[in-house]
């Protein structure tokens, strides 16, 4: 058995195979077919006269496309092949495998070509949980097409396969008896569609074939594909840099960025940044807007869509089972059959602190850039509404902090922030505090909600009055909390204000948003890039999520010690915002050589031992790569070593880049200005900041 | 007659004339509802805002299909509108934009009160395991 996974994509749609191009899942195996978190195959097994075949090689040709080369045989040792096999798979509403063989003797073959097929259509919750199907399986034979069937009551799922070349099908998968001439071949195409089945359709589906899962009869063309990708990799801004890593890292970010693009059926020909492949390839509230915001100086067609998106399913009532309350961003959008009968709450579910406060911030941002002013005013009743839920909704103790506590205790979100593992948030001794928590980062992203949301009161919605209030609150918020937060032993704020109003005292990587948010009073400032430059935070890659000394810190625990590449580039705006160019240059250096090391493509996390320990980051063992807002990092950091903040209709550019990367331009920044090129020079010394930093407290 | 939920949840829906929910929005949907071998009509309107009401059977931007029984589960928030539109219990022919949007008028489930009580943190403590 070949254990290595093959993962080819296209929106959510993704095959997860061995290297031969095989599935052999079982339950909780994360190999097949997926499509609108449902798995559509879970067996795909191709044999040749009987026998299993071996990889000679894999090829990704391009984020929806693989190529396996194959020979007969499973032997360890190198046969002297007179076959070849080759499979070339496109993802589309399920996917198309051109099936070749290559005939290299001198004289004809025959040959028993045989694929095996079947589904167990599993939820991908269900992979994850091992949970058992509660509807029936039925397979036909339909017209030469065999059908994979599901169905538990109304819900129907079905796999349509055919191929081009005749075959003999059974309920089990197709037989080819063929001669394949010398030096000749034979091939023939496969066609998998992952369909929405309906009784009501049973009559008609005989003609009409099968219905794509996303409502459309017909197949999308392949070469749209093809053609987008490379549409999406001219529209953008061109990098150029005397660290070569730096352009390779750039372009691996706008290819992943471009794989990770996810459409909704509301807003065709639209994209939005989904949150991790293969996993996570729907809406997330907080990562699609925190995507937006790194790839905005860049993009900002995933920001408006994300807004857009975002407002269509912004929560209008109270469901306990959701958590959902009136004016709610979503957090997590599902479409498996055990969402379909509400087993679980992601239909969708809103169970996050920040992303309605967030989304405000993504909307100014994208107003900044590019003075689309318009659709600012289409989403002012949005907005008006997230910047309600912080004050009516979000206030669960009473205190003007924004607090969390799911209301679904059985399958909602304990944390609902970033860090959303159970153990994420504790004081310094590793005790953990009660429900609901008010984390110090969603008092930042309120406070810069309520000061955007004024500006856009202000200047587009013409609402003087509106405008005063929240920056009065906003300057409020801002007094009570640089003094309820503020951690006086140790100079910096706390993690969290427990249900007593005790600090939650861990020193974690969360006071680097705060930067980035504006709520630290100046006087404070430099107290706090002290300790995200320290030892006990910054590893000489980057900052770590919890400090080293603290109780629970662990280099390798999720949010108790690893380094989160998205958490740094905004620590790293974070510390433009407030002038410490020198140490937001540090991060960028720090992060940038990890994302050398890790051939441009960050993953979500990696070990926080220290860089003079181990000397190459050490990958934190995760489901999901690329991870979106690993993938948008770079792009941020691009921005905060260039110093790029829009002013007005101008695009300012302050440059301070470590000393490595030479000459760096970007052409053709788009914006309020058309477009503007921006030219900096590395000239911070990062290795001697920070040994510096890391010498001595 | 008054007992209807269908109905009831209409009338209210109308009553108002418009919902701050829907500003800056419009669409028309057309709710065909199955009742034993009956279709009974609901046609939706709505204009920036502006919210109105009718029995009329004539094109709209989204057609709603749906059985009775469902529909008066979701009308009173006992079933999720996108989880019976996944699960094949309601279909949408036309824009999914238009039903998308009206969902958001529905109501929530009964029971939900939007409160839950505070857990201290011996709690939390008691249910995890030591460090």
């Amino acid at each position: 058995m070949s254990d290595q996974l093959v993962q080819i994509l296209e929106g959510n749609t993704f095959v997860v195979s061995d290297d031969r191009g095989d599935i052999e899942a079982s339950r909780t195996d994360p190999t097949g077919l997926f499509s609108f978190d449902t798995r559509f195959l879970s067996r795909w097994v191709l044999t040749v006269n009987g026998q299993r075949l071996t990889a000679l090689s894999t090829d990704d040709v391009q984020y929806f496309q693989t190529r396996f080369f194959l020979v007969p045989g499973s032997g360890t040792v190198y046969v002297d092949a007179k076959l070849s096999i080759i499979r070339e798979r496109e993802v589309a509403d399920g996917f198309r495998e051109k099936l070749r063989a290559l005939n290299h003797e001198n004289s004809p073959v025959d040959l028993v070509i045989r694929v095996e097929a079947a589904s167990d259509f599993a939820d991908l919750f269900e992979v994850k949980d091992a949970l058992k199907k509660k509807g029936k399986y039925g397979n036909e034979v339909v017209d030469g097409s065999l059908v994979l069937r599901y169905q538990r009551e109304t819900y129907a799922r079905e796999t349509w396969i055919s191929s081009t070349e005749s075959a003999s099908v059974d309920e089990n998968g197709f037989t080819f008896n063929v001669t394949v001439p010398a030096h000749g071949e034979w091939s023939t195409e496969l066609d998998v569609v992952a369909s929405e089945g309906s009784m009501e359709r049973a009559g008609a589906r005989a003609q009409d074939g099968p219905i794509g899962i996303r409502g459309q009869g017909g197949r999308r063309v392949r070469e749209d594909m093809a053609h987008g990708l490379q549409k999406w990799l001219q529209k953008v801004p061109a990098v150029e840099c005397d660290w070569e890593a730096v352009g390779h890292i750039y372009r691996r970010c706008l290819t992943d960025l471009a794989a990770l693009r996810f459409t909704t059926l509301t807003l065709p020909g639209r994209a939005l940044p989904a949150a991790g492949l293969p996993w996570f390839m729907t809406i997330f509230g907080r990562d699609s807007i925190f995507t937006s915001l790194q790839a905005l100086p860049f993009t900002s067609e995933l920001a408006s869509t994300t807004l857009l998106a975002l407002a269509e399913r912004q929560g209008t009532r109270i469901d306990d089972f959701r958590d959902e309350d009136p004016g709610r961003i979503l957090h997590e959008m599902r479409y498996g059959e055990m969402t379909a009968f509400e087993e679980r709450p992601h239909s969708p579910y809103y169970g996050n602190a920040d992303a309605t406060a967030l989304y405000v911030v993504l909307l100014d941002e994208y107003e900044r850039w590019t003075g689309d002013t318009k659709l600012v005013r289409d989403l002012e009743h949005a907005a008006r509404a997230a910047l309600n839920w912080i004050d009516e909704y979000a206030d669960l103790q009473g205190n003007g902090y924004v607090s969390y506590q799911r209301r679904n205790q059985k399958t909602g979100l304990e944390n609902q922030c970033w860090k959303d593992s159970w153990d994420s948030i504790s004081y310094r001794n590793g005790e953990l505090p009660g429900f609901p928590r008010a984390t110090c980062e969603l008092q930042g992203y309120a406070y810069d909600a309520k000061v955007r949301g004024a500006r856009l009161a202000r200047q587009v919605w013409h609402d003087t009055a509106f405008a005063d209030r929240l920056e009065k609150e906003a300057a409020d918020l801002k007094r009570r909390f640089n003094r309820d937060f503020w951690v006086e032993d140790g100079e910096y704020f706390a993690l969290a204000i427990d249900t007593d109003g005790r600090k939650v005292d861990a020193l974690t990587s969360n006071i680097g948003h705060l930067l980035w948010s504006g709520i630290v009073d100046t006087t404070k400032a430099r107290a706090v890039a002290r300790h995200l430059l320290g030892p006990r935070l910054f590893s000489g890659w980057g900052v770590r999520t919890l400090a080293e000394g603290e109780a629970r810190y662990n280099p390798i625990g999720y949010h108790v010690g690893t380094v989160w590449p998205f958490d740094n580039s905004f620590i790293a705006w974070g510390l433009r915002r407030y002038g410490f160019k020198d140490e937001a240059a540090c991060i960028v250096a720090g992060i940038m050589e990890a994302a050398e090391v890790f051939q441009g493509r960050l993953p979500e996390a990696f070990g926080g031992y220290p860089r003079s320990t181990t000397r190459y980051p050490v990958q934190y063992p995760t489901a999901c790569s690329p991870q979106a807002w690993s993938t948008g990092a770079p792009l941020l950091l691009l921005r905060a070593g260039l110093g790029l903040e829009p002013q007005g209709d101008n695009l300012i550019v302050d440059p301070a880049l470590p000393l490595r990367v030479g000459h760096l331009q970007i052409l053709d920044l788009p914006g309020r200005w058309k477009k503007m090129d921006a030219f900096g020079r590395g000239r911070v010394d990062t290795d001697r900041l920070t040994a510096r930093a890391l010498g001595g407290k | 007659m008054t007992a209807d939920p269908i109905s009831q949840f209409f009338a209210n829906l109308a009553a108002p004339g418009h919902l701050a929910t829907f500003e800056g929005d419009s669409a028309t949907l057309r709710f065909d509802v199955h009742d034993g071998g009956q279709i009974q009509h609901w046609y939706v309107a709505v204009s920036n805002g502006d919210v109105a009401v009718s029995r009329q059977n004539k094109a709209a931007d989204a057609v709603i299909h749906v059985e009775r029984p469902t529909f008066e589960a979701i009308v009173t928030g006992r079933m999720n509108a996108q989880a019976a539109l996944l699960r094949g219990l309601l279909t949408c022919e036309g824009s999914m934009a238009a039903l998308m949007m009206f969902q958001r008028c529905l109501p929530g489930p009964p029971g939900s009160t939007g409160r839950v009580a505070p857990i201290s943190s011996q709690t939390v403590m008691a249910q995890r395991r030591p460090m």
